[in-house]
């Protein structure tokens, strides 16, 4: 019986160490998370093909698809007659230099879909910053062509990631979910009067319970435009929009549940 | 305590675990529990892999508890309705295999739970906000379901007759409803997180998410279709190796016959859906690509390519170990031998065909591995490993199997319809048609663009299923009234044939793990696709090497686990012995 037992534990480990064998046995590779860049004002244009190299090779998974001549074009090397990415680029649109096209092919992809090839090239602003996106551009570019890509460029898509970053900044430290907390690191009283403290350029939050339900004032709070109090229209828009990626679900939660008592 | 009751027991404390964990997944959205901390730490391992083991684990014991009552369910009406009491204790001793396991299913399933709101609380703070009614629902009919399993045993001796018998195969229907229930409501949360709806973003509060849109989203069916047949596989062949091991270790002959037979039925079962199952993958794997493109790609040809190879390897082996058991099983049928010289040509066939689906051909490769190949492809694979000639293989393998099985039935039966040699010519030549469909669109698709290619699929598809169709109902009709050519000698099957069993249970649920890594990877470093970003130190998607690992682990866990329930099974009862008989 014991022997019968060994044999049928050899089976089932010998079987799952040939399989873990096998796996380990084929070229490795691990989706890695894009790397975030920041850089100064004299980057120069190696450290941007650098950076870009690096993306396009890795994190940025453009070699899925890229390369293989199939699925999309050719980048790295030729496209039928024509030369690498750098090199035929600015001759894809009239008008349009290569740093644009590039850029506007990343970012709005559908809007140049070669001759051939399915519209399956995904925005890549959904997943990258701004400075990712152009060293890609500056690596393309460097494909047979001339980099153009400059720190202007990247200090204007640096504006918005920065305007996000200190709109983060705003609700990034708290980690309280105590709402009372949260409204004054928010701000919001320098527009909502709550008791003695704030303004009335938006409607105070005393009593606001009594006017709108706890889903209201949460939909309030997310989409600020979509609905705007009687009386307080001269002030549609100032409301920022972006409290659903600043705070948490606990913390959003926890300021509707405190609005909403205040009847 | 009686064994009986300690099952009970077992139970009972693992509901209440769920009970406990359910409280806690509904507190989990006040402030004061979930909290702003984003991420937990896991000593040694991590966060990922413990849940990936975790996951993993549960899903394994799901997938069994799940998979097993729906042939249960069949065994014992076919008990009922075909008058051979032996389906009805094969039913039975399926049953019995579950009680425990269900415990185990749940206590994996809280380990589960724990470890996300622990590690990863504002992923699970997210996820409960949007799904919070479906998980109440998924905890009230976790109980439903148990006591029903409750019922549906412990009252098999006692509701044996007549409308009570009936009553009795209803309850096993009922089990199956709930369970199917279940995986439905699991399967929501998970494909939400591959597939979220396309209104959802970064910015969009958990609150503002519809619940139906993120619940039957674009991949929860095509999820729902594969792993209710996968389920089915699996089930099968982990009852196959139960089989198996039980026949080793038999004392009498009688034993032996019995537990050869439910070897011989696991395995059906298990091979049989597994012929239909990348059908269901085909459709899972277009939806993905309809949802996304990126994410297909991403799957197929991206940082995952290398995974299918392995993948067809596996397969493979399936086929292999599935078609070894079933032509050493032929030597226990009398009249097998007229067909025992076919096999050489069947195995020819599965090896060319393996050889095929394993050759790789759309690898993501970098500058240096182009350029030693020359090109974007490998000068000779390249050729040869194309989709074309992938799908040709498989198709064929999937019609070998199926003449196995056909061979295998008609081993020992003699028609005597009178046309009978009309029926053998009509079957032979639907295999011969199938054949050439298959292989004309394998050939013609190298003279196509991709995107017909892709199409060709269907008709190889297509071709295959009216074949598989069309020779079992002639099958039927035929061998109605047929002559024996000699009992089945259950039993006498030689101890190698088992082995085949245990190969197939290993890869089968390595396979599993896999394809959930493969399912759960494609999110790279997003919880939610393109919603929440995973920010955590874990959130680069491991290669194949260390998946493999993992994997590893999980199935040894696994079987390790269930090879004790089984044992602490034995403890508790002994299966009643119908006499065997000569019918399969």
């Amino acid at each position: 019986m014991w022997g019968t037992n060994l044999r049928i534990l050899g089976v089932v480990l010998g079987t799952v160490a040939v399989y873990t064998l096998l796996a380990n046995a084929i070229p490795q590779v691990e989706s890695e998370v894009p790397e975030e860049l920041s850089f100064t004002g004299d980057v120069s244009p190696e450290q941007l093909i650098e950076a870009g190299e690096e993306l396009f090779n890795g994190a940025g998974g453009c070699t899925a698809c890229h390369g293989l001549g199939t699925r999309a074009p050719n980048l790295l090397t030729a496209q039928g007659s024509a030369g690498p990415i750098g090199a035929r680029c600015a001759q894809r649109v009239e008008g349009e230099d290569c740093k644009t096209y590039l850029h506007r092919s990343l970012v709005e992809p559908g809007a140049y879909v070669v001759e051939g090839f399915q519209p399956i090239m995904p925005d890549a602003s959904r997943t990258m910053s701004g400075a990712q996106i152009w060293s890609l551009v500056a690596f393309l570019e460097s494909q047979g062509g001339e980099v153009t890509v400059t720190a202007a460029d990247l200090q204007a898509a640096d504006a918005g990631g920065e305007a996000g970053a200190a709109a983060g900044a705003a609700a990034g430290p708290s980690a309280t979910t105590d709402p009372a907390e949260l409204i004054r690191e928010l701000q919001c009283v320098a527009c909502h009067k709550l008791g003695a403290e704030g303004q009335e350029v938006g409607p105070p939050f005393d009593g606001i319970g009594s006017r709108l339900s706890a889903e209201e004032i949460r939909a309030a709070i997310l989409d600020p435009a979509a609905s705007i109090a009687p009386g307080y229209e001269q002030f549609a828009g100032v409301m920022p929009p972006n409290f659903g990626s600043r705070l948490t679900a606990a913390q959003l939660e926890a300021i509707v549940a405190f609005l909403a008592a205040r009847k | 305590m009686s064994g009986r009751r300690l099952g009970m027991a077992a139970s009972c404390l693992a509901s209440l675990a769920l009970v406990l964990v359910a409280v806690h997944v509904a507190g989990a959205q006040e402030p004061a529990v979930a909290g702003p901390r984003a991420y937990g730490s896991f000593p040694w391992i991590g966060s990922r892999t413990a849940v990936w083991i975790a996951a993993e684990v549960h899903l394994m014991f799901a997938a069994f508890v799940l998979g097993v009552p729906m042939f249960a369910v069949v065994a014992e009406g076919i008990g009922i309705f075909g008058g051979d009491e032996r389906y009805d204790r094969l039913s039975k001793e399926f049953t019995r295999l579950l009680l425990i396991a269900y415990s185990a299913t749940a206590m994996w399933g809280a380990v589960l739970v724990f470890f996300l709101t622990t590690l990863y609380p504002r992923f699970w703070a997210h996820m409960t906000e949007i799904f919070e009614v479906s998980m109440w629902i998924y905890v009230g009919l976790f109980f439903i379901e148990s006591f029903t399993l409750y019922l549906y045993y412990y009252g098999w001796d006692r509701w044996k007759k007549g409308r009570a018998k009936i009553g009795h195969w209803t309850l096993g229907i009922l089990l199956n409803v709930w369970g199917t229930a279940v995986l439905f409501i699991a399967d929501s949360w998970l494909t939400y997180m591959m597939s979220p709806p396309a209104n959802v973003g970064p910015d969009t509060s958990p609150a503002m998410v519809q619940f139906w849109s993120a619940f039957a989203n674009a991949t929860w069916m095509p999820i729902n279709i594969h792993r209710l047949i996968a389920n089915v596989v699996f089930g099968g062949s982990v009852v196959a190796a139960y089989a198996g091991y039980r026949f080793l270790s038999a004392r009498t002959d009688q034993e032996r016959a019995h537990y050869d037979w439910m070897g011989y039925v696991g395995n059906f079962i298990a091979i049989g859906a597994l012929i239909v199952l990348p059908f269901a993958g085909y459709y899972l794997g277009r939806e993905i690509y309809e949802y996304n493109q990126q994410m297909g790609i991403t799957m197929m040809g991206g940082f995952m390519s290398w995974l299918w190879i392995i993948q067809a390897f596996l397969i493979g082996v399936l086929f292999l170990a599935g078609n070894y058991y079933l032509w050493v099983g032929m030597g226990r049928i009398p009249g097998a031998e007229r067909f025992l010289p076919y096999t050489k040509w069947m195995l020819l066939v599965l090896i060319i065909g393996v050889i095929v689906w394993s050759t790789p051909h759309t690898m993501i490769a970098d500058r240096a591995e182009l350029e030693a190949m020359g090109g974007s492809h490998h000068p000779f694979l390249g050729v040869l490993g194309v989709m074309s000639a992938k799908n040709t293989a498989v198709n064929l393998m999937i019609l070998t199997t199926f003449l196995s099985f056909l061979l295998y039935r008609r081993a020992n039966r003699r028609p005597v319809v009178s046309w009978a040699r009309t029926g053998t010519i009509l079957q032979a030549g639907l295999f011969v048609i199938a054949a050439v469909v298959v292989l004309f669109y394998g050939v013609y698709g190298y003279f196509v663009s991709a995107i017909v290619r892709i199409g060709f699929s269907v008709y190889q598809v297509l071709a295959v299923l009216a074949t598989i169709v069309g020779v079992v109902a002639l099958d039927v009709a035929m061998l109605r009234g047929s002559e024996s050519r000699g009992e089945i000698r259950w039993g006498q099957m030689p101890p190698r044939s088992q082995y085949a069993l245990f190969v197939l249970v290993v890869t089968f649920t390595w396979l599993m793990g896999l394809m959930g890594f493969a399912r759960s990877g494609i999110r790279q470093h997003w919880h939610v696709w393109e919603v929440m970003r995973d920010t955590s130190e874990w959130a680069a998607t491991p290669a194949l090497g260390y998946a493999a690992q993992v994997i590893s682990v999980c199935v040894i866990i696994f079987l390790g686990l269930i090879a004790f329930i089984f044992w602490l099974g034995g403890l508790v009862e002994k299966p009643q012995l119908v006499p065997e008989r000569g019918e399969h």
